[in-house]
């Protein structure tokens, strides 16, 4: 525990001293801070358009970051060597990639936690309420960050950032469609249906992580849902991080 | 003792090292010798516990280097190393002596001595981005010692140091006997090699060709002299 602590420290370091978070950091403000004026010209609907912008808006730009900078965490540990300084230490391999899940997952936490004080903000001065259910939303979302954090971790164990970056937004895409292809299937059955399936059941169903819509259109959310869904999102990381940590293990340095 | 029983290796089907038995006492300082791509960074790499051979045993102090235990006693330096570039010098100190067993309390004191000890008192404040190769030899240097190994292990450690520097490492080395350490270092400056080494072993082509004490094998030549001929007459 103690060196996978360490280690996250230092990858937490490595996250927030990147001058490119900050670029992208920023982009994401003044996006979510423009809701403001796209919500002002709405026709009565601003509310509406901030959440839904807003929601938006964090998850996209917090999926950008994780996705880019999780794609050459460990590839650049093996390309610069800078891992022969860790690994001739006393630390393990699992130890490794423990922790600098953890040390991205806690530096995306807390840009989430940026640009969601700038929301709340807005929204509590447009709505004069807190958006708990906003909050709710915001969280289930960083359970699918952090599957795309272990995701990217996996790929960048044995592929460059370009060939890694693009397999996370294929499976950005399919995660998200799965439900969407599965009933289309189911109506139609047939052979095909068993091929997806077996897609279905081995890809992230992304939509368990989506409350946005829920929370626009002020539906019912349901405690067991959220509950399962977490469970889901961490098991689905538990395997994708023992898969990155097999991984590094055959690799020769 | 290090203590290395007929290890092979191979890389995409080609044999790297081929049954390379070594015997290193503890307290000594062990130069490994050989021309560029005989299998001497292969060899480290596996006495770290970095990699595994694909046949053969290494035991560093009766133990797989493999095993965390062990590696708390070993310190190595890399060729060429490369540190993080988001840290400072007393930051990568810190961190590496952290992720070692910790017989040391991490105090700033006790890094800025370190950091004295390798010549770079002035820089542990500055990002290693702007070290110098020179400054990034030393500090590599440093992250090997700082923990206080009994096992050193040095891959190409005077390269790219001014003569100052060399000797300074030299100077280091040497203190670093007198403490009782093993010290296991590849190097192609063979007239450094010559001063310090109490034994080399020479490699070519992933095969030891010598192990012993310097004198006997340079007899009346230098070791330069000595080392080009056993090269030559090895690949005739």
């Amino acid at each position: 525990m103690r060196n996978i602590a360490i280690i996250a420290k230092n990858t937490l370091k490595e996250v927030i001293r990147d001058k490119i978070l900050y670029s992208i950091l920023g982009f994401a403000l003044l996006f979510i801070l423009s809701t403001l004026f796209l919500g002002s010209i709405s026709l009565g609907e601003d509310l509406k358009v901030i959440r839904d912008l807003g929601l938006a808006g964090i998850y996209i730009f917090s999926l950008i970051i994780a996705i880019f900078m999780g794609t050459s965490l460990i590839y650049k540990e093996i390309d610069k060597r800078t891992l022969f300084i860790t690994l001739s230490k006393p630390v393990s391999r699992s130890e490794f990639i423990i922790g600098k899940f953890f040390g991205l997952f806690v530096g995306l936490i807390i840009t989430v936690l940026l640009m969601s004080i700038i929301y709340f903000l807005i929204v509590a001065f447009k709505g004069g309420v807190f958006d708990w259910r906003g909050l709710i939303s915001i969280s289930l979302s960083l359970i699918e960050i952090a599957i795309f954090i272990s995701l990217s971790i996996l790929f960048s164990t044995f592929s460059k950032p370009l060939a890694s970056t693009i397999y996370s937004v294929l499976i950005l895409y399919i995660g998200h469609s799965l439900n969407m292809v599965m009933s289309h299937f189911e109506k139609s059955g047939g052979i095909s249906l068993y091929a997806v399936k077996f897609v279905y059941y081995i890809f992230p169903n992304l939509e368990k992580f989506n409350l946005r819509n829920l929370v626009i259109y002020d539906a019912a959310i349901s405690g067991v849902e959220i509950t399962l869904s977490v469970l889901y999102g961490v098991i689905y990381c538990i395997v994708l991080l023992l898969l990155a940590i097999w991984s590094l293990r055959k690799q020769e340095l | 003792m290090i203590r290395v029983e007929k290890i092979s290796k191979s890389f995409y089907g080609q044999k790297i090292v081929s049954n390379l038995t070594l015997s290193i006492k503890k307290g000594e300082v062990f130069g490994f010798l050989g021309p560029n791509g005989a299998g001497k960074t292969t060899t480290i790499k596996m006495l770290v516990g970095l990699n595994l051979p694909d046949s053969g045993s290494i035991l560093v102090d009766d133990n797989s280097p493999t095993q965390k235990n062990t590696r708390s006693k070993i310190g190595f330096m890399p060729e060429n190393p490369y540190f993080y570039d988001h840290l400072t010098g007393i930051e990568l100190l810190k961190f590496c002596n952290d992720l070692s067993v910790g017989k040391h309390k991490t105090d700033l004191k006790f890094l800025e001595s370190t950091l004295k000890q390798v010549g770079l008192e002035n820089a542990g404040r500055k990002m290693i981005r702007e070290y110098s190769k020179g400054m990034k030899q030393r500090l590599g240097l440093a992250q090997a010692i700082i923990h206080d190994p009994d096992y050193i292990f040095l891959d190409e450690p005077l390269d790219g140091l001014d003569p100052i520097g060399r000797l300074e490492i030299k100077e280091i080395v040497k203190v670093l006997k007198g403490r009782g350490k093993t010290v296991f270092f590849n190097s192609h400056i063979l007239s450094d090699v010559e001063e310090i080494c109490d034994e080399i072993g020479i490699i070519n082509n992933g095969r030891l060709m010598y192990m012993g004490e310097v004198d006997k094998f340079r007899g009346n030549k230098t070791l330069e002299e000595a080392f080009v001929e056993a090269i030559r007459k090895g690949e005739k």
